[in-house]
């Protein structure tokens, strides 16, 4: 009898982990959103040409971004899930660096809008199966492309908006590129050439 | 026989002690005004199949039965609505950007069409649950329309 209550006692302890799990998974979001607060304390002090300026700082900190989401692209185009995955953990990271003390109120709003957005995105590809990264990857190349019309990118850096109309049942969809090479990640081997470049940023 | 009367007995004493694990009930009287039959026009058709296949996880109010209020069910039950309301939630969906409520559309179509949603375990306990041909199609045009209204 007393076996068998310690054993019971022994095993319930272990079905607590799970609870614990979440208490862990709630720690992590809030040393991020302490992270972010550190940054929004940042006294801006440049002068009349803050947008100018701004712009330019801005753009280095997109670069990190446009850098991961690349990286996205080409594990895709190379029907690669796992440095798709991890891709996914680099744009979260990129975002996580972005200093956006700088930007405008009116800036701000819309960036805040785009990056949930994307990071829900980003957060799905590191941990879903490619035909479901490709899904959201979809949806996070628009969210790049608004980002990029809202901030800009790296003076010498050149994006190509290439567009694939198979996708989506012949709905289509788009893919931002660093070369005019046709590679499609929304198709990988299976359709690597297929697409088209509509539009040159930069 | 010795021996099975002390699993059984063990099995017993486990699943009255997990009785007691807390858990929260996902329930809420109100329909909010950021509910999306406040937001959009959802016609009636599409209103019963969202409560009956998708509100139980995506909105601030499950019905529950009364098997889902034992353990371990009950846990599960608590981490699906948990996971649900924070991929979609029906009852803040006025709430969402423009541009998240676009996305979610999306996905509420692909998971549709792709009878990823709703979650098979959840169909099969709740048969009333399951989207026939015809209920899929219904709600992929309802969506549809209303994503490309968004543009």
């Amino acid at each position: 009898m007393r076996k068998i209550l310690l054993t019971t006692f022994l095993l319930l302890t272990f079905l607590f982990p799970q609870t614990q799990d979440e208490s862990n998974e709630i720690h992590i979001e809030e040393i991020n959103n302490h992270h972010n607060d550190g940054h929004g304390s940042m006294v801006n002090n440049l002068s009349e040409n803050t947008t100018k300026a701004a712009s330019i700082q801005n753009q280095s900190s997109t670069s990190e971004i446009i850098d991961a989401y690349l990286q996205l692209k080409n594990a895709l185009t190379e029907d690669n899930e796992e440095k798709a995955a991890e891709a996914g953990n680099a744009i979260l990271t990129a975002f996580s660096n972005f200093n956006i003390s700088q930007l405008t109120e009116d800036q701000h709003k819309e960036y805040v809008e785009i990056v949930e957005n994307a990071k829900e995105q980003a957060e799905h590809i590191v941990k879903s199966p490619i035909d479901h990264q490709r899904e959201h990857f979809e949806v996070l190349s628009t969210d790049i492309k608004d980002l990029i019309a809202l901030l800009g990118i790296e003076t010498g850096t050149t994006l190509y908006e290439t567009f694939c109309s198979m996708y989506n049942n012949h709905t289509g969809a788009m893919w931002l590129s660093e070369t005019e090479e046709i590679k499609n990640p929304f198709y990988g081997s299976k359709m690597l050439t297929c697409g088209k470049v509509q539009k040159q940023i930069n | 026989m010795k021996v099975f009367k002390k699993i059984g007995l063990f099995l017993l004493i486990v699943f009255v002690c997990i009785q007691f694990i807390p858990t929260n009930r996902n329930q809420s009287t109100e329909i909010l005004d950021t509910d999306i039959t406040k937001t959009f026009k959802v016609p009636q058709n599409i209103q019963t199949l969202l409560n009956e296949s998708c509100y139980d996880c995506h909105s601030n109010n499950t019905k529950y039965h009364w098997y889902d209020k034992i353990q371990p069910a009950s846990l599960f039950v608590e981490r699906h609505i948990n996971e649900g309301k924070k991929e979609l939630n029906f009852s803040e969906f006025g709430a969402y950007s423009n541009r998240k409520q676009k996305s979610k559309l999306k996905f509420l179509i692909s998971q549709v069409k792709d009878d990823k949603m709703p979650i098979s375990s959840y169909a099969l306990i709740h048969s009333n649950a399951k989207l026939s041909e015809s209920e899929k199609k219904e709600i992929i045009d309802w969506a549809t329309t209303l994503r490309d209204n968004l543009k």
